[in-house]
């Protein structure tokens, strides 16, 4: 309605232009729509302004620190109204590619440079400085249902790696209720994705590459959903992730040693055996916001948030 | 004499089969618009308040609003608006009023359909090389609506051009004859008989907008920001990345919102669609043939 009253009036006012200037006119002229553009904007301007001087810090890359990295944002940006962090997934490679290109501050990681990107990046004129955040701890997943209690990575790369020769869960001995059909579904991720690379290095050993036929999902929180809902699942993901519908086995390093549960403790201890630290870099040593808001991260109270999100402290906090 | 044979009676029949199969078709297009703006209300109605409006996101997007969302959102889709329709118009003109039929004019064509079938991943990979790193706009509002009015482009150009088409070559010839230039021509006679249809080439091009996620994933859009943007150069965050960011990578988000997210960018398109569409109706009832 509102549109129609506006275009009335300039027809209105065209009319009136072209009439006196003794044309008859054929319809209305154009040239409305870039002024309307240019009003919006000045409008959307006014609104978004007002905020005064700040720095931004940009700070991309892993899918499995996002969560965490937006929490830290969310929390810096009540206590510095100064420093705004802005944040943006994509996964590690994603955040080192942004570091080499030098398009990023501060890049997320869940797995450590590697020499040939570390190369690129000086080439660049980055020089990556690395910073442990925190730590990870891969948890495997099962459907509630599932009488399975406890894997070795033995068993995982069997059923997870090239050449591998299971295929249902008979196989382990066990029935899983509403799973007729028997067969396992290997729920993982896609491949650039760091936790893919990750589980790889941990489970199947640097050569080996995963096995054709598993459902490759795209978010941490993807792989735990299908898990919970499909009797038939293994999955592997972040065990921030887990829900209270989901099942997550102690995990055995080799056939007779102890199984540990993924907890924050074994994950800090090393004794849980798909664990991994969690990076930050920024493009040589971080000065100004950059530095306090690294400072920050690493403080107890930057610690306490990533251990409220399900990962594992870089030291013994206090949070209580 | 005029009784209908059984030649006659058989081909009614099939004409009435088939009536009833296009007919059918015809409802099995509405089906899935009916069905995602049904859920959509039914299930992200409730989101729908003020506050998620008008607020900030808050406990890791679980909760709050989304309002640099829907800021960042009109951002990108004004930015691409003022870089694309311009340039758009502007080659649709002389493509239609000025270009003879040669072959530069043939390549220009086959570019323009060619650049509107590259995938929107593959315009995001170009933006990220050209507009972020290239001209070191960073990833920024400019770089990220740039590269959506790359994409856009073609839409503008074609819909510009059909409608240009359609305003009687006797018009322009009436003009010529007056000793107007093709330029006075274009502006007095060619441009005011044509506007609707720029303006549907216009609204397609907010509906593309505001809903493409990939080429702004790179470019410009952010997973979470604290503040609205102030300027070109700043980072957003927009309602389609934040509607897939919600749904696919943040724990724990309650059920309604991702759906309500999805009904405010549907909401939004279908008003500046409607906008557009009552002004284009308005416009074309000033028609004079």
């Amino acid at each position: 309605m509102a549109a129609l009253r506006v275009a009335d009036l300039y027809g209105l006012f065209t009319n009136r232009r072209l009439r006196s200037a003794g044309v008859k006119n054929l319809t209305t002229r154009p040239a409305l729509a870039p002024c309307t553009l240019a009003l919006a904007a000045a409008l959307i301007a006014a609104c978004g302004g007002g905020g005064g001087s700040r720095s931004l810090i940009q700070n991309k890359g892993s899918d499995t620190l996002v969560n965490v990295a937006q929490a830290w944002a969310e929390e810096y940006a009540a206590l510095r109204p100064g420093t705004a962090v802005a944040v943006t997934g994509g996964g590690s490679g994603t955040g080192i590619a942004a570091m080499i290109n030098g398009t990023v501050d501060i890049a997320n990681s869940s797995r450590k440079m590697k020499d040939s990107e570390i190369e690129l990046a000086r080439g660049n004129g980055n020089e990556p400085i690395e910073f442990v955040v925190g730590y990870d701890a891969l948890a495997v997943y099962l459907h509630p249902d599932n009488p399975i209690d406890e894997v070795s990575l033995e068993q995982l790369a069997a059923l997870y790696g090239e050449g591998g020769d299971v295929d249902t869960w008979s196989q382990y001995g066990v029935e899983v209720p509403g799973c007729g059909s028997d067969e396992i579904v290997r729920v993982s991720r896609q491949n650039n994705s760091g936790t893919y690379v990750y589980f790889r290095e941990a489970v199947l050993g640097e050569r080996r590459d995963f096995r054709l036929g598993s459902r490759d999902m795209h978010g941490s929180k993807d792989v735990v959903d299908l898990v919970e809902n499909t009797p038939c699942a293994i999955g592997y993901s972040g065990f921030a992730y887990a829900t209270d519908h989901v099942k997550m086995p102690c995990v055995r390093k080799a056939e007779d040693g102890d199984c540990v549960s993924p907890s924050v403790d074994s994950a800090i201890d090393g004794s849980y055996p798909i664990a991994r630290p969690l990076f930050m870099y920024t493009s040589g040593q971080p000065e100004g916001a950059i530095r306090d808001y690294i400072d920050w991260v690493l403080s107890d109270e930057g610690q306490c948030i990533i251990y409220e999100k399900g990962y594992a402290p870089r030291g013994d906090v206090d949070c209580s | 004499m005029f009784e209908a044979t059984a030649q006659n009676r058989r081909n009614r029949k099939v004409e009435g089969l088939f009536r009833l199969l296009f007919l059918w078709m015809t409802c099995m297009l509405i089906l899935p618009v009916a069905l995602i703006l049904g859920v959509l209300i039914v299930r992200g109605g409730p989101a729908i308040s003020w506050e998620f409006l008008f607020t900030q996101p808050m406990n890791n997007m679980t909760a709050g609003g989304i309002l640099p969302a829907l800021v960042g959102t009109v951002w990108l889709v004004v930015v691409a608006l003022i870089a694309s329709v311009p340039v758009g118009v502007a080659a649709a003109l002389y493509l239609s009023e000025y270009a003879p039929d040669n072959r530069l004019t043939r390549a220009i064509n086959l570019a323009i359909i060619n650049l509107a079938g590259v995938p929107s991943i593959v315009h995001a990979l170009f933006g990220l090389g050209a507009f972020v790193i290239f001209f070191r706009f960073g990833t920024s509002v400019l770089a990220a609506s740039l590269t959506l009015a790359v994409m856009t482009l073609p839409v503008v150009i074609v819909a510009t051009r059909e409608s240009l088409q359609t305003v009687p070559l006797a018009f322009r010839e009436a003009c010529w004859n007056m000793g107007a230039t093709r330029w006075q021509t274009i502006r007095k006679i060619v441009l005011p008989n044509s506007i609707s249809g720029i303006l549907t080439g216009v609204i397609l091009e907010v509906s593309r907008t505001s809903g493409e996620t990939a080429p702004i994933m790179f470019t410009g859009a952010a997973f979470f920001l604290p503040f609205l943007p102030q300027g070109v150069l700043d980072q957003t965050m927009a309602m389609s990345l934040h509607l897939f960011v919600i749904s696919t990578q943040v724990p724990d988000v309650p059920e309604h919102m991702p759906f309500g997210v999805a009904l405010v960018l549907i909401s939004m398109v279908l008003a500046m669609n409607g906008i557009s569409i009552a002004f284009r109706v308005y416009l074309r009832g000033r028609k004079k043939w």
